[in-house]
């Protein structure tokens, strides 16, 4: 029975995620993006199955398991374009900067005007960065590490559905600053999605990604002591 | 046969900087994940010739063309956390849907403007 449900969870992981491919390509949207698409359809799947989270947990350490090896592979990409990044070093280092605490500062800032806590606070902090780091970095600062997690997420699958429409709209067209920004604000699903806008995209957005988690890991801190 | 047989093994060689990555991480205590140092070293790897580009091309195309598929099963993991979720619902939305258009705008514009 435990197989059963472990290859179910599989095959549906699996078939999400060729269809969103498919979805995508034909009705290109924020909807249709792979991480949100493939999640929608199978959270579906799983509660009219009545499959818990815990049921699929197995699954998940199958299916990620190669995710940090896709990481370090990111190498490669930067390694190809590392003539452009070098000419870029500066406006990339501002960018990425100013993105980063200004996502941190907006997010504690409308948190609280709905007067929350000081943990939801100190949790959402850290919303932009990987979850290994954001877990540490967010009990530096007494958040609780489960719900800090849960917003890394939600940054990740939100930031990597709406983050290309966004810069659409704003007219943020150079591979360079999208790849920039959606490594930077959307870590890892960030990358994700930049690497199927394009390889530099995702190079950059890996390099981003690494940087924003220890710049962030410095100004957190600095920042909670302010507010 | 062959070329999957060589991605394969590319795929073990980053499996393997991740793996000691992660071990170098953890006994020096930096702030930095295992998967991110990785990417630094094979790229210094790279950059020092030390490693062909040729060797690791492949598997590294098929891997990234691919990386939004891990994220799924991670994010499948919301479902979890439902209660404190719907608790705080439109404060969440509003929070973190206000810092992603901030954040985009702030990078974005300032790499493009810069650059």
């Amino acid at each position: 029975m435990k197989l059963a449900i472990l290859l179910f969870c599989i095959l549906i992981t699996l078939s999400a995620y060729l269809t969103s491919g498919i979805v995508g390509k034909k009705y290109p949207s924020p909807f249709t993006t792979p991480v949100f698409f493939s999640t929608t359809v199978i959270i579906t799947i799983l509660l009219l199955a009545d499959i818990s989270y815990k049921q699929y947990e197995p699954a998940k350490e199958i299916m990620t398991f190669l995710l940090g090896p896709a990481t370090v592979a990111l190498a490669v990409p930067l390694y190809k374009n590392r003539k452009i990044l070098l000419k870029n070093l500066i406006s990339a280092s501002f960018g990425l900067i100013i993105g980063t605490v200004s996502t941190i500062v907006s997010a504690i800032f409308i948190l609280q005007l709905f007067g929350v806590g000081q943990v939801l606070l100190a949790s959402i902090s850290v919303k932009s960065i990987t979850v290994p780091i954001a877990v540490e970095v967010t009990m530096g600062i007494q958040g609780d590490p489960a719900l800090a997690a849960a917003f890394v997420v939600m940054t990740g699958v939100s930031g990597s559905m709406l983050g290309p429409w966004i810069m659409d709209r704003c007219k943020i067209n150079s591979p360079l600053a999208r790849g920039l920004a959606l490594g930077t604000i959307s870590h890892g699903q960030g990358t994700a999605q930049a690497a199927t806008e394009g390889e530099l995209q995702g190079a950059i957005a890996g390099v981003a990604m690494g940087i924003a988690a220890i710049v962030t890991s410095f100004i957190i801190p600095i920042i909670f002591k302010v507010i | 046969m062959k070329n999957a047989i060589f991605i394969v093994l590319q795929i073990f060689f980053f499996w393997v900087i991740n793996e000691i990555s992660y071990k170098i991480v953890g006994f020096l205590q930096i702030p930095i994940p295992g998967n991110v140092l990785g990417m630094i070293i094979l790229f210094i790897l790279l950059v020092t010739r030390v490693i062909p580009i040729k060797y690791v091309d492949s598997g590294s195309s098929l891997l990234i063309k691919h990386l939004a598929f891990f994220f799924i099963p991670i994010a499948v993991g919301l479902m979890a956390l439902g209660s404190v979720i719907f608790d705080n619902f439109v404060a969440f939305i509003f929070a973190i849907l206000g810092s992603l258009i901030v954040g985009f705008i702030a990078t974005g514009y300032t790499a493009q403007k810069l650059s």
